[in-house]
Order: structure tokens, then sequence, then C-alpha cells
């Protein structure tokens, strides 16, 4: 498959439609983690009360990110963390070749980060001369085939497992099957070769905590921790905005994160790294390196509306609720953050003019902002950004300004508004075909014979 | 077998720090009425498909990790295996600093003993507990955990096996992490 811009969602949408196997897997999905999180929600008798605290916890860390920052960095490096800062992708991509490159690696581990799939680090690694292995088994399946996640927390729903049988049936050799459980154990098995002969462990990160300089990383596999235990050097990649200010605030946000992502009381590992090892005989990496990305979250900081998206925790609830994702899947939105969140923060990062289709892809409905454990205003974010669109790109929307200003123009003057809707009740069977993108899956409600004022004026 | 006795002989349950017992209410997202707190540990390891078994002294620690292991060549955490031969092991046995009785959650602190890769690396997991060191809540023990001012380099919560769902959403055991977790939780005064 080709990869999909974010230029061309609504080509990329009527093509997912089409797709009866991709929205069969996403119903299935869908439907699936929808109920799991409600059902996890409803076990907690303070639901609403965590996500007001959580919300509360991001936005006091949002409001004073830099000198958050500069705690965390100097509890880090009081115990033995190496901090890098990246401006942007490229930035980063850079620090982190040289470090490989410094270290004489060849074989790189990563495991599932949606931050490296961000800044389309597995390239520039590649590129550097290096092995890189995806291993949490989504992201393997999807490497595999030369895919992007379209999911955030289940990169490859999109696929059935014949599928998968069948890339590693040619990828791997494996004689094909159905059976789930053997599919999984090929991956293990073959993981495991790359895990023991890895240099560089290459993770993300959940949380960063302020106070102690702590990264906490979450997931059900084990590879995380495989990743960050057995090579000789673990680099974490965390964008400025992952940071909590008290290692007790992870309580809050250890009983929202697992609930909304998979409907879990809590996921199976959570590993909590404080700096390097102390002695030389202990377990774990020689060196922790933290790369701290920016790449467009300080200019989100800058309003008080954009702000909020930076409160995200990944858990792809949002996805699963809203109507389009549901129906489209996660490529069509042409990004590595697809759904309703991805089409807040896409613009963001990437610049409105090169993905000004993604906020349009949504209903306002609102079922993302309902569903989201830190309470951020999804609907509110689009609007500010269509606002944001029509105000700068002021071609391409000319029929549409136009027409708004006319309605505005009829409905400050009876006269015209009548006269308007006299001749449209004439004329109105001529006007579904420059309707059509409207007509097309609904009716057009015909003009009434006679509107309410003529029968004020008759029956009065 | 002796490997095993000579190390929960020497293990670090019995470190010298003061054992908590969680007598005090507190805000438990599963209110767990009546049900003692290693019961309720119990239940909820169980309920994310791992074994536990609550027993009284050493002797039968022993006899459990010898129905479990028996036959199995046995890595143990206070005397491991060079890494590169870990892979080659079916049983990593550890002890838990600490756990969490609301979520069924062990806590290893590598303040305490070398945990991060011989309870991960190896098929089965066996880890050790003493009941006292079972906490209520996910809140009292990260407060626990921060208790000396200073947080261990590695501390890692495992709750249940290794598990996936990445295809087709099936879950799947064990995948790059144990596919058996037995606890075994020591609970000396009965």
């Amino acid at each position: 498959m080709t990869r999909m811009s974010t230029e061309t969602f609504s080509e990329n949408a009527k093509a997912a439609l089409r797709d009866a196997q991709l929205r069969g897997a996403l119903r299935h999905a869908t439907t699936l983690f929808g109920r799991k999180r409600r059902e996890a929600a409803a076990s907690v008798s303070n639901w609403e009360e965590l996500r007001n605290e959580a919300r509360a916890i991001k936005d006091e860390v949002l409001s004073q990110l830099d000198r958050y920052l500069e705690t965390f960095v100097t509890n880090a490096e009081k115990r033995g963390a190496k901090i890098h800062w990246a401006r942007d992708a490229a930035e980063a991509n850079d620090i982190i070749c040289q470090l490989t490159l410094a270290h004489g690696a060849r074989n790189v581990v990563k495991s599932k980060s949606m931050t490296t799939e961000e800044i389309h680090l597995n390239t520039a690694l590649e590129r550097a001369g290096m092995q890189v292995v995806e291993t949490d088994l989504g992201e393997y399946i999807i490497q595999l085939a030369g895919e992007i996640p379209s999911h955030i927390i289940a990169p490859a729903i999109h696929k059935t497992k014949r599928q998968i049988a069948e890339l590693f049936t040619t990828e791997l050799g494996m004689p094909p099957t159905d059976d789930v459980n053997a599919l999984t154990s090929t991956a293990r098995a073959t993981l495991r070769q790359r895990f023991a002969a890895a240099d560089i462990g290459i993770s993300g990160v959940n949380f960063g905590i302020a106070e102690t300089g702590t990264i906490v990383i979450v997931e059900n596999e084990g590879n995380i921790r495989l990743t960050t235990s057995l090579p000789r050097t673990h680099i974490a990649v965390m964008g400025i905005e992952k940071l909590l200010p008290r290692f007790a605030d992870l309580d809050i946000f250890f009983k929202l994160l697992p609930r909304s992502a998979a409907g879990q009381a809590l996921s199976t590992y959570q590993s909590f790294i404080t700096g390097t090892k102390r002695n030389a005989s202990d377990e774990g990496p020689d060196e922790l390196h933290i790369l701290l990305l920016d790449n467009g979250r300080s200019r989100m900081l800058a309003h008080p509306v954009t702000r909020q998206s930076l409160a995200c925790i990944r858990c792809g609830a949002c996805l699963n609720a809203c109507p389009v994702y549901q129906q489209v899947g996660g490529h069509a939105y042409g990004s590595v953050y697809p759904g309703p969140i991805g089409s807040v923060i896409t613009p963001q990062l990437i610049g409105i003019q090169k993905a000004a289709q993604l906020p349009y892809a949504s209903s306002l409905c609102g079922a993302c902002r309902e569903v989201c454990p830190v309470k951020i205003d999804i609907p509110r974010l689009l609007l500010h950004l269509r606002s944001e669109i029509s105000r700068t790109q002021r071609s391409g929307r000319a029929r549409e300004r136009l027409a708004f200003k006319f309605w505005a123009f009829a409905m400050m003057r009876p006269w015209v508004y009548e006269t308007t809707a006299r001749v449209g009740r004439g004329f109105q069977r001529w006007f579904k075909s420059p309707l059509k993108a409207w007509t097309n899956a609904r009716d057009l409600r015909p003009i009434e014979a006679e509107s309410f004022r003529e029968q004020w004026r008759r029956t009065r | 077998m002796r490997s095993i006795r000579a190390h929960l002989a020497a293990s670090a349950l019995h470190d010298g720090r003061e054992p908590r017992i969680n007598t005090n209410p507190c805000k438990s997202v599963f209110p767990s009425a009546d049900a003692s707190v290693v019961e309720e540990f119990k239940r909820n390891v169980e309920a994310v498909d791992g074994h536990c078994f609550i027993v009284h002294n050493d002797a039968e620690v022993g006899e459990v990790v010898k129905r479990i292991a028996e036959g199995k060549r046995i890595a143990v955490s206070s005397e491991p295996p060079p890494t590169k031969d870990l892979f080659d092991f079916d049983v990593g046995i550890t002890t838990a600093q600490a756990a969490i009785a609301e979520t069924g959650t062990l806590v290893l602190d590598s303040a305490a003993e070398r945990n991060r890769l011989v309870s991960l690396v190896p098929p089965i997991h066996i880890a050790i507990l003493d009941a006292s060191r079972i906490y209520a809540t996910l809140g009292e023990t990260l407060e626990a955990l921060q208790a000396g001012g200073e947080v261990s380099p590695a501390i890692t919560f495992i709750t249940g096996p290794s598990r996936t769902a990445d295809i087709e959403l099936t879950l799947t055991i064990g995948v790059h992490g144990p596919q058996e977790l037995y606890v075994i939780v020591i609970q000396s005064n009965g």
C-alpha cells in the first residue's frame, strides 16, 4: 500500500469505504474497544472526578512547561541520564543517528512509539546503515508489510490473520497457518534473536516525572522491557508534553490510560526507569539517553485553545468512538496520528495548509470529547482549526463564503428573504444538482407551499 | 532445587525494612468490602490469567516451586546466569518487593534484587512475595516506592503474564515475556 497523503482525505476515505474487509475489521475493533472501555470506566466509581483531576494536572504542567522541564532534566541528569533537546524531526533523527554511529551500533531494536513514528526515525536510521526492527507484534507486522499504523494502540487492526500468515510465509519462511498462537510464537522466536543481537534499544515514553526524573513506559507484551533492559544503550524519545509534576500523579493516570485504551484495570507491565544503574554489576543498560522533542509542540502552547491538544495521553479512545474513524480507519487520515485527535494534532504539527481537510473529517458529534480521559474539547479544537483555515485560505471556499454572505444579507432584509423563498419554491427542482454532495446521501427538505409568514398574514 | 532453597533462605523478603500492614481505609477503585487484602490480591492475579498460591512457610514454598518447575532449567534472580544464557532457561524465580491487591500487580524493585531479566525472559515466572508487603491500592504503593525520598533506578509492575491482541484482537498469552506467571504468597501468621 502506498502512503496516503494528509492532503487527500476525501479520496482516501472514499477508497476505504469501498474496502469491505477493512470496514468489517474496523467495526469489530471499534465496537470491542468501545465496549471494554465503557465497562472499565463504569467499574470506577469516581471516573468523572479522575478525568477532571487528570486534566487539571496536565493543565498545571502545560502552563509552566519550562519550569517542569528544567526540574525533570535536573533530576534525570543527577541520576545519570543524558538529556538531548530536539527542535524538530530532522534534529531528533540527527541526534539519534549520531548516537548510534558513535556507539558503533549495527542492530537497533525499537518498542512501539508514536513519537518515533511522527519523526520517521526508522527511515533515518536505515539511511545511516542500521538494521532496525520494531518489536511490538502489531508494529512488527506493519514493518514487514511496509505500512504505517492504522490505530494508536492496535497498529495492525486493519489486517486479517490470513494476510498476516501470508506475510510471515513470504518474509519469515513460516509454513502457512491461520492459528494466531502459532503466528505469535513465530514472531516471539524471530524477535528474540534480534533482541539478543541488539546494540541499542529505542523506546518512547508515556510519562516523565519532573519530581524524580523518572520515565515511565506502559505495555502488555514485554517487548518494551526487553528493549530497555537488554541492549547496552537505551534511547528514550519523549515529547516535551509527556511530563507529570509528581510521582504520585501516576495513580490517576494509571487508572485512566489502560481503561481508556484497552479496557484493562492496569496494563501488564509498567517500567519505571530513573537514571542509569548504580553499580556496574547491576542489570540494565550502561547509558540512558532521553531525547526531548518539540517538533511543533511549543507552538501549540501559545494559544489557550490549542494548548489542550498537548494534554493527550495517546489512549486511542477517541478513534474508537468516532463515527468517521469507524468507517474509514486510520490510513485515510494520511498521518501517523489518525482519528479525531489526529485531525487536531496533525495540522498543528505539519502545518495547516498540508492537512487542511482533516479538521473537516468530523461531524462534530462530540463522541470524542465524551470518552477523552483528559477531557480535551476536540470539537472546539476542530472548529478553531477550521476558522484558521477559512481565514488563511481565501481561495477554494469562495462559493461557500459567497453563499453565507448572501444568507446574512437576506436574513437581515425580510423582502429579500421572502422573494428568495418564493423564487426558490418554483425552482427548487433544479437546486438538486449543485447541491449533489449533500443530496447524495440525504433528502433536501422541500420548501413548503406556504411559508409561516404567509400563513400568518392570511390567518391573522 | 538446592539453589532455590538457598535463595529462599537468603531471600530479600526479610531485608530489615519495616513491613507495612495496611489497616487504614483508603480510596480503592475496587472497594473490597470484607475480603482480606491477600484474598483480593489472589483473586485479581487470577483474573489476569496468573496463578496464586498462599503458603505459610519456606518449606511449602519449596513444594509449590517443585510442583511447577521440576525437571526444568531454573534461573534464580539472586544468582542469575549470564544474560546471553538466560534465553535457554525455562523458569525464572524472583521475589517481589511489594504488590497491589486491587489490580493483582507485583512490584519488583532493582534496589532489592536483579529482577529485570529473570522475571521476563524465561517462559515461566515464579514470584515469591511476603503477604505483609501487599498494599490495598495503587496509590499507597506509589507512595511507598517513594518513601525513602529516592526512587530506585528500575521498578517494574507486573500484572499477569505477557499478552497481546495485535492479530485480529485475539487475546494471546506469552508474546515477549512469560507465558505463565505463578505468585507464591507467604502468609506467616496463618
